[in-house]
């Protein structure tokens, strides 16, 4: 009786079609930019930049996934934090402008991100700023 | 409810005016003289921005404390610094505190700028007083 009730349900799921993939995440960019900047700055020696980016990108895709609709079934999470391979030569130089864009980039997202977020999304935009004034 | 946290902002500047003000008298270096000075002056300017938007919210801004008790007494260069570092740091806490309290656009765009250039400060005066990490990964977050 309870294993009917209990497997019914089940049997819907398993014959609809399913559901559209959700919109991507505005969030998951942030991930990227912020493990490309970890590998530049590993790449050109600025292990404390490297490391601040590192943990950028281990908050916001810890949000992502939080936010993420598991699929039904699906015991893996739905995404991953893939490495970076640091770019082929890279230079020092690049580590400023790439901070200031990322700054940028999130930044943009704090007028309109729900407010959950906006308080992980707007220390991301200021710390990249403050690693930009720690490298000057 | 924003209101409250813009009010909480608004301490964090009076606190931050004066605390600028105290301390001039012990930086001597000239770059160093040279920031107190910038920084006087964003926080006065952040103060007047954030009273008049109390006001146009139909809120009565607090007034400044008479004095600001800073994390230890100022009677060098070094505690200078340190007091310094302890408003700009309060002032992240304070306009992240707005931030997660109001979906208004103008005002998020407002406060991440405050946010934003405390950090910038907060760091180049952690950077001066040879802390480390220099940058701050989260400001405003209440830790690191």
């Amino acid at each position: 009786m309870l294993l009917a009730t209990a497997t019914a349900p089940l049997a819907v799921a398993c014959t609809t079609p399913p559901p559209p993939p959700p919109p991507p995440d505005p969030l998951a960019e942030l991930v990227k930019a912020a493990l490309s900047d970890a590998a530049l700055a590993t790449a050109v020696g600025a292990p404390e930049t490297a490391a601040v980016r590192t943990e950028h990108a281990v908050r916001l895709q810890a949000e992502v996934d939080r936010a993420t609709p598991r699929v039904p079934g699906s015991s893996a999470p739905p995404t991953t934090t893939a490495s970076v391979a640091p770019p082929a030569g890279a230079a020092r130089e690049a580590l400023v402008p790439a901070l200031q864009a990322a700054q940028k980039q999130a930044g943009d997202l704090v007028a309109s991100v729900e407010s959950h977020r906006v308080g992980l999304v707007a220390s991301v935009a200021a710390g990249c700023a403050s690693l930009v004034e720690a490298l000057s | 409810m924003s209101v409250e946290a813009v009010q909480v902002a608004l301490a964090a500047e009076h606190a931050a005016v004066w605390t600028y003000g105290l301390v001039s008298a012990f930086i001597s270096v000239p770059q160093q003289s040279a920031s107190v000075a910038d920084g006087a002056n964003a926080h006065r300017a952040r103060r007047d921005v954030t009273e008049r938007w109390l006001r146009d919210a139909g809120a009565t801004p607090e007034p400044p404390a008479a004095a600001y008790l800073p994390p230890q007494p100022v009677d060098s260069a070094t505690s200078a610094i340190a007091a310094l570092v302890a408003v700009e740091t309060d002032a992240c806490v304070a306009w992240r505190g707005v931030l997660e309290r109001t979906g208004d656009g103008a005002l998020r765009t407002s406060a991440l700028d405050a946010l934003t250039v405390s950090a910038v400060r907060a760091t180049r005066w952690r950077k001066a007083a040879g802390l480390t990490p220099t940058s701050i990964a989260f400001p405003g977050a209440g830790v690191g």
